[in-house]
């Protein structure tokens, strides 16, 4: 039985150690945001974010993960409403939308290290994410979008604090 | 409880509180319903099962393409798979705009199989181009019955009432669309010779068509709750993998061993698939009470097989092959056969020919392939997601050993489509293992490198592109011969076109070669690769044949222009003169109107945007080419350059920048059509420089992104895409932009170090074995 | 830490012709009754926990496999050529345990090697570090040692024939390689020095995997903090062989030592990974510092330092080699989707949470191993950076994958002459992890 916290609630599995934390997560505590894709750590589709930072989740075990702070999609915003995911909405990113919660996860952990990113930071980190519907063109517009997003936030928040 | 048994407890009791509803009522209420989406997000259990709408009490459905409730929503049923084009957005507009409903009000339905349906098949960019008549006309019936109820409730004539954003208006009264449906209870329903007969609006009246909109199945996929196959889930379903056979076809399995698969917890069973249907030949399923025992089990299972006959066909045994069929002269299907073609060869003062080839080139597409499959009440259910369900349930049908109507397809969201699901395969040997227990639920997932293994790939291909020289610079008369694997011949022979002469031909393995240039009597030979039809199981891949046929194309008229000393713009702007034999390059109305002018306009237009002709950086070049996209029958005119850097060095090219110009009549959703384009472009970048598989002993020798390397967001060139405005019919957009990219290319390679590759796709070594030969030289 | 029997193993057989009997000869203590609870005060019992801190006692005396074990009851698998031994139950059961051990006893077998019983203790108990304690940090630790919950609990049977390995030979082995005696401080370096070094250099043995051993199993007295291999992976050197292009500073240190992470040299993972999150950070801050101190001093940090800063700049400019647009090379392409999201670094730092492997010594290392066992094991949330994980690509990458990006890494982000042999060393890493960590496919 392996305890963790996912999107902010204490869960338990059941399953054999090895278990991949993306089936986990997927079948056992039934959340499919996080999806399946090459199984081997390199299309960033079921990326999830593991004590906040980028995670495949696919070959994470979750004996690896006993303890620790799972976020999935369905818990990055409560209401769904993080810059990224506005930024998303607003330019209409997904496409056939299976690589988007990844990306959208990656692209969040990004903006955590780099609050500016530049055309290189997107490039290189952005790189393990495979979208295969080709929406890169707007992956990195809205994330830009998104950064300007947050720190506009920030500065009202400190100006109004 | 066990498990699962568990958790499904949890998650009603969950559900129970959030909605006052349990997750079995979820399911109930899924029973004949089907995926759906719109307004705000659905409740937690469409996660588990996409439910349908319950209906509101009293509903208008004039047709069964729409519905108008009491309550003023409008419920468009769409027959198209969800792939990324926002198709169930796009197709509603027409009818939202056409009965003058208020957008906000209107919801989509993405429909289970129903014979009612027609053929449900989404592919070839045809999803606007075919329901454009279909939906307007829906869209006025629904109107004018709407109109003329409301003037009854009124007391006024009809002509005296205006019906705007679901609001029927005459004088200073008005009655929302709800309120008519719910007085009057209309009822009246029309035939389709009825319909044919439905005033339409002028163009200048559309209010929605044409305009930005926000796609309504986004939301649900940035917040992670939008449904795919794979996300589909039953209670007491097991999970399955397959375990696949050496070879795709004739592979027979001579013995199992599962005594290592037995030491993981959680292993069923396995079960040598039977399949009348001969889908699956071969193949054995492992099953288990969760995927990664699924996983591991299969891994750990022995099975011994013979092999079938093409054990050890390799890429080039296909090519080669290929290059034979093409050398005889007898084979193959003419496609187009001028009169007079074969005497401008005879009369040639030289022939010029050139050969370009196409490797293998995998979907990829980022879901993997799956189904869930069980025996409900007499039916069959398969859950997953399919672009052509029309095709494969008499396929499943016959798996099964069923009759007619006793398999229904439910829908759900594709992960990608790119013409991988077009073909069902995927959805026998899940079915066939549910068959195996007694029609429980089987959820059978392959895992990326089973996927690869049996890819319906885009097949390697050969083809010979000649003309006639009459003199140094001018030539008349043409001859394109293309060898490869057809998909259509393998998986819908009766879907075939019929050649000149009379014999059956897979028109998605030709088209683009059937062009719209007047170059003299033309003949175009489309050759069935019996080897590679053999060896795999040939597939439909983005923009299909158009995707290679025209990058051979469009590269051999750069060559030809240069051999000619001619401008390669100049020299398609001539031949784009709208005439051609019997005047075939005219078009005709509705889909064609305009022909190759058309074409000749946006080429015009790109050329002037790009910059042709100006100077650029020293091993920089800009190359263009020109399509009528994906078909002849439905054209969209486009246009597209594409200006690279050469590193002499490396060998290395560096796209740096795509332009693209297209005509596909009327846009009905600019938004879409631009991702479309773009995401076509960037296929047609990614297959001209980046992907490429091969046959090694019978399969492809990729199986996962360690090897097999689609384009990432590093290599992605700056963009630029103008749509034409028009208000012809519209085309369609989800293939055209890859069409012209791969020659403009190899087109733009040639002019910025003057090297010409003629194999897809160019790789660094390639350009640089090419750049030594001509330093050489 | 010290799991490294093998050697010694295999030394005890060659030497054992040179033991001898009076040398060999310690009479058994007598059984004392357990020491009442209150016997010990607060203050001392909690001196005692830190000082078993110190010595990560409880990390060798545990069981790890099977799901783990009580703490302290001993039962660790330490594995030999010949066998496994399985380390003692050292809580205060009478039976079971040492709860019949006096002082004396426990004050024997650290100073000495010596058990109760009169037995030679095999080295893979370090007492020629332990031994440099002091008689009131081990008065303390049976104070601790002492009050600790007694577990009832035998550990499995030895599968290395201890009963037959005769304790002459052992006598032999020490009087080869064994010298005891108190630590002796330095009187050219200060207090925070000496403490470190007291430290290091006893309780926690940081030689026992840092410095390499004779073919006899002994630590090589000339080779002092040159690095080793431990299960697989390579202890790196702490003196100034320490290959990273950044110095171990004392900051670098102590972040290392107390957090489990540096924020220039990355995650502590492996075995070294227990030291800080279950050891180092529960004691007190000033000991973690004299030790790093201690260490800054070995590895010459000082004079090394001034390098720092284009070793930084160089790095941050190598972190996005390849990244950037297409690449002529397919090794950088399976890096770039494998490996950079988590890896990147942007001028002018590397960001906590990304290792930048241009600074990691894992790529600097003469062998690859430590480079192979992280990809294949991945870590987990406790180790390394607290609460983060690194995926295993046990399953993800072939042999022949991990090669590729070794060799892809060491030859764009070291100076390093390449590695050798690289798949069959993948290979050879595989083996040693006995279970897939992951069940993932490829
Ligand atoms: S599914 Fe995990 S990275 Fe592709
Ligand atoms: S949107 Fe389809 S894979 Fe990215």
């Amino acid at each position: 039985m392996i305890k963790f916290k996912l999107n902010g609630s204490e869960v338990s599995v059941d399953g054999p150690e090895d278990t991949p934390l993306l089936w986990a997560i997927r079948d056992d505590l039934g959340l499919t945001g996080t999806k399946f894709g090459c199984g081997v750590g390199q299309c960033g589709a079921c990326t999830v974010h593991v004590g906040g930072r980028a995670t495949r989740s696919c070959i994470t075990p979750i004996s690896a993960i006993a303890g620790a702070e799972i976020t999935t999609i369905e818990g990055l915003d409560p209401a769904g409403t993080h810059p990224v995911q506005e930024a998303w909405r607003d330019l209409q990113v997904p496409q056939c939308g299976y690589c988007q919660s990844g990306q959208i996860m990656q692209a969040a952990s990004l903006l955590k290290d780099y609050p500016s990113p530049t055309d290189e930071d997107i490039d290189a980190v952005m790189g393990g994410s495979l979208c295969r519907c080709m929406t890169y063109i707007r992956i990195r517009k809205a994330i830009k979008q998104a950064a300007v997003a947050m720190r506009s936030a920030k500065t009202g928040e400190t100006s109004n604090g | 409880m066990g498990r699962l048994e568990r958790i499904a407890a949890e998650q009603d009791r969950a559900l129970a509180s959030a909605t006052g509803l349990s997750r079995r009522g979820f399911l109930s209420a899924g029973v004949g319903g089907a995926l759906l989406f719109g307004f705000a997000r659905q409740a937690r259990a469409t996660q588990v099962f996409p439910a349908g709408a319950p209906l509101p009490p009293e509903q208008f459905e004039p047709t069964i393409w729409c519905s108008v409730g009491s309550d003023g929503e409008v419920n468009v049923n769409i027959i198209r798979a969800e792939m990324g084009q926002h198709v169930g957005t796009a197709l509603a507009r027409i009818i939202a705009d056409e009965m003058e409903a208020d957008w906000d009000k209107v919801k989509i339905t993405h429909v289970d199989t129903d014979p009612k349906w027609g053929m449900m098949v989404t592919g070839g960019s045809w999803s606007v181009w075919q329901t454009w008549d279909v939906f307007r006309q829906a869209g006025a019936a629904a109107r004018t019955v709407l109109v003329e109820e409301a003037a009854k409730i009124l007391g006024v004539t009809p002509d005296k009432c205006v019906a705007r954003n679901g609001v029927v208006t005459a004088g200073d009264r008005s009655l929302g669309y709800g309120d008519i449906v719910g007085q009057a209870r209309p009822t009246r329903s029309f035939t389709p010779a009825e319909l044919t007969k439905l005033p339409l609006k002028p163009a200048s009246e559309r209010r929605m068509v044409g305009k930005d909109v926000k796609a309504l199945d986004i939301p649900a996929k940035i917040d992670g709750t939008a449904m795919y196959g794979i996300d589909a889930k039953i209670d007491g379903m097991v999970y399955g993998r397959p375990k696949m056979p050496p070879t795709r076809y004739g592979s027979k399995v001579v013995s199992v061993d599962d005594a290592e698969a037995k030491k993981v917890p959680g292993y069923l069973r396995y079960i040598v698939l039977d399949d009348p249907s001969d889908t699956v030949p071969g193949w054995v399923v492992v099953l288990a009470s969760s995927y990664p025992a699924a996983i591991r089990a299969t891994d750990r299972l022995k099975v011994e097989w013979t092999p079938g006959k093409t054990a050890h066909v390799s890429e080039k045994d296909i090519q080669d092959h290929a290059r034979s069929l093409i050398a005889d002269k007898n084979g193959g299907v003419m496609v187009v056969n001028d009169h007079g073609v074969d005497d401008a060869f005879s009369k040639a003062s030289s022939v010029f020919e050139r050969t370009y080839t196409c490797a293998s080139v995998m979907h990829y597409q980022l879901e993997p392939m799956n189904a869930l499959a069980r025996l409900n009440d007499g039916v069959w259910e398969i859950h997953c997601g399919n672009q052509w369900q029309s095709l494969f349930l008499p396929v499943i049908e016959k798996s099964l050993g069923v009759a007619s109507g006793k398999v229904r397809m439910m829908t759900y969201m594709l992960g990608g489509g790119f013409g991988r699901r077009l073909n069902g395969d995927y959805a026998v040997p899940a079915a066939l293992a549910s068959k195996a227990l007694g029609g429980k639920p089987v959820k059978l997932i392959l895992t990326r490198s089973d996927d690869m293994m049996f890819d319906s790939i885009r097949s390697p291909s050969v083809q010979t592109l000649r003309v006639a020289m009459t003199g140094k610079d001018t030539f008349h008369g043409m001859q394109h011969h293309a060898a490869a694997g057809w998909p259509t011949q393998v998986m819908a022979a009766a879907a075939m076109s019929k050649g000149v002469d009379g014999k059956p031909y897979d028109q998605f393995a030709i088209a683009g070669a059937d062009h719209w240039y007047d170059c003299g009597p033309l003949r175009v030979r489309a050759i069935s690769n019996d080897l590679a039809n053999d060896t795999f199981r040939p597939g439909w891949l983005r923009s299909v044949s158009a995707g290679w046929t025209s990058w051979a194309l469009e590269a051999f008229w750069d060559e030809v222009a240069h051999e000619t000393g001619k401008d390669p713009v100049a020299l398609r702007l001539s031949m784009l003169n709208g005439e051609g034999p019997d005047g075939r390059n005219k078009g005709e109305a509705p889909d064609s109107n305009g022909g190759a002018l058309r074409q000749a306009a946006v080429l015009k237009r790109l050329a002037e945007k790009a910059g042709w002709g100006q100077p650029l950086p020293k091993d920089t070049g800009l190359g263009i080419a020109t399509t009528f996209g994906q078909e002849r029958g439905m054209p969209t005119w486009t246009a597209g350059a594409a200006r690279v850097h050469v590193d002499r060095a490396t060998g290395l090219v560096t796209c740096e920048k795509l332009w693209l110009v297209l005509d596909a009549g009327t846009i009905v959703d600019p938004d879409g059509a631009l991702a479309q384009t773009e995401g076509g472009a960037l296929w047609g970048l990614s297959m001209a420089l980046c992907e490429g598989s091969e046959i090694v002993d019978g399969t492809c020798k990729d199986r996962n992104l360690d090897t097999y390397t689609p384009l990432r967001i590093a290599s992605v060139p700056e963009m630029d895409v103008e749509f034409i405005e028009s208000t012809e019919k519209p085309m369609g957009l989800g293939e055209p932009g890859v069409t012209v990219v791969g020659a403009a290319v190899a087109n733009a390679i040639f002019n910025a170090v003057g090297v010409r590759i003629r194999h897809q796709p160019i790789r660094p070594e390639d350009v640089l074995a090419a750049l030594k030969e001509k330093s050489a030289a | 830490m010290i799991k490294r029997i093998l050697a010694a193993v295999v030394g005890l057989v060659v030497v054992g012709g040179l033991g001898f009997l009076w040398y060999a000869w310690y009479p058994a203590l007598p059984k004392v009754a357990l020491p009442k609870s209150g016997q010990f005060s607060a203050a001392q019992i909690e001196r005692g926990r830190i000082v078993a801190a110190q010595g990560y006692c409880a990390e060798c005396h545990t069981r790890q496999d099977l799901g783990g074990g009580p703490t302290l009851a001993g039962d660790y698998a330490m594995q030999s050529p010949f066998g496994t031994i399985y380390s003692p139950n050292i809580t205060p059961d009478p039976e079971t345990g040492i709860g019949g051990w006096s002082e004396e006893a426990l004050a024997r077998a650290m100073k000495l090697g010596v058990s109760r019983s009169g037995a030679h203790l095999l080295p893979a108990f370090v007492y020629d570090h332990f031994t440099k304690m002091t008689d009131s940090d081990i008065s303390d630790l049976y104070a601790w040692l002492m009050t600790q919950p007694a577990v009832h609990m035998t550990h499995r049977e030895n599968t290395f024939p201890l009963s037959i390995t005769p304790r002459i030979v052992l006598a032999g082995w020490k009087m080869l390689f064994f010298r005891p005696g108190d630590f002796k401080p330095d009187p050219n370096h200060d207090a925070q020095w000496n403490r470190g070094a007291y430290l290091a250099e006893g309780a926690s043995h940081c030689g026992s995997c840092h410095t390499p051993r004779n073919l006899l199993g002994a630590e090589k007295t000339g080779s002092r903090y040159d690095g080793a291999v431990v299960d697989g992976w390579i202890a790196p050197p702490l003196n100034e062989h320490n290959p990273t292009p950044v110095v171990w500073t004392e900051d670098e240190l102590f972040a290392y030592l107390r957090y489990g992470v540096a924020p220039l040299h990355g995650p502590a993972g492996g075995p070294m990974s227990p030291v800080p999150h279950q050891f180092l950070s529960k004691i007190p801050e000033s000991d973690v510092r004299a030790i790093a101190h201690y260490f800054a001093d070995i590895d010459h940090a000082a004079q090394r330092v001034s390098g720092d800063r284009a070793a930084l700049e160089l790095a941050m400019q190598q972190s996005k080699r390849d990244l950037l647009g297409p690449t002529t090379d397919a090794d950088a392409t399976l890096y770039q989707g494998a490996c950079a999201a988590c890896h990147y670094n942007a001028a002018p730092s590397p960001v906590l949470g990304r290792p930048e492997l241009a600074l990691n010594s894992a790529l600097w290392l003469d062998e690859p191993n430590d480079l192979f066992m992280v990809m294949l094991r991945g870590l987990t949330a406790p180790e390394g950076q607290s609460g983060v994980a690194m995926p295993s690509f046990y399953n993800a990458l072939s042999d022949h994958d991990m090669a590729r990006i070794a060799a892809y890494l060491r030859r764009t982000r070291t100076t390093r002459p390449p590695w050798t042999d690289l798949e069959k060393k993948a290979a050879e890493a595989r083996k040693l992890v006995e279970i897939p960590p992951v069940n993932s496919s490829h």
